[in-house]
């Protein structure tokens, strides 16, 4: 209950701003997630490489920002991974890799 | 005069040495990879991407009003991302359901 408490009222909590946005970003793992499932054609090379520097980038920012944004370090983490992997799809059928 | 302005600029707390320039304005290469896929077939669309860039960049170009300061570059860049999805999403939306309409009133 207390731990909730704290959570809702925290400064990079659900009434901040500092919440929703992090929450948006969710929205690429999530998009990334499902469009592993798909054929490597569908992939596109150059928002999949797009993301990977966005995610890394973006990781660094949410260490640094203050205040120290967590939920937007998980996000692009995750995203980072999913990305990553997807490029690796690409590339492979792209046959730039074996 | 220039030169301490440009001292000025480059020694920010949020100038070029830092995440808080450089994670911002790479997020323009989300936009600018999207542009770049224009030309590709709407075939390769992907529905869950475009839908996350333009949402992303919806609740986004809001937020960067909202803060403080405002920030106009994430703003911009933002709003950059809602209207290259928005057209991608058009795009695939138009050929999915809009071109088959097309096609069965030429087949009657």
């Amino acid at each position: 209950m207390a731990a909730l408490r704290a959570f809702w009222n925290s400064p990079v909590g659900p009434k901040t701003t500092h919440f929703w946005g992090p929450v948006a970003n969710w929205g690429f793992v999530t998009a990334g997630l499902v469009d592993t499932q798909k054929p490597p054609e569908m992939i596109s090379g150059n928002m999949t490489a797009a993301m990977c520097v966005y995610s890394g980038l973006f990781m660094r920012f949410a260490w640094m920002v203050r205040p120290r944004n967590y939920l937007l370090l998980a996000c692009h983490v995750s995203n980072e991974a999913v990305q990553l992997y997807q490029l690796s799809r690409w590339a492979k059928a792209q046959g730039y890799v074996y | 005069m220039a030169a301490s302005k440009l001292q000025a600029l480059w020694n920010h707390p949020a100038g070029p040495k830092t995440i808080h320039f450089w994670a911002p304005t790479f997020k323009w290469g989300i936009s600018i990879a999207n542009v770049a896929d224009f030309a590709k077939p709407p075939e390769k669309i992907s529905y869950p991407q475009q839908i996350a860039v333009t949402c992303t960049g919806l609740i986004w170009s809001r937020y960067s009003l909202v803060i403080t300061p405002k920030n106009w570059n994430l703003f911009s860049v933002n709003v950059a991302m809602a209207g290259t999805g928005l057209y991608q999403l058009s795009r695939k939306i138009q050929q999915d359901y809009l071109s088959d309409v097309k096609e069965e009133a030429i087949k009657e």
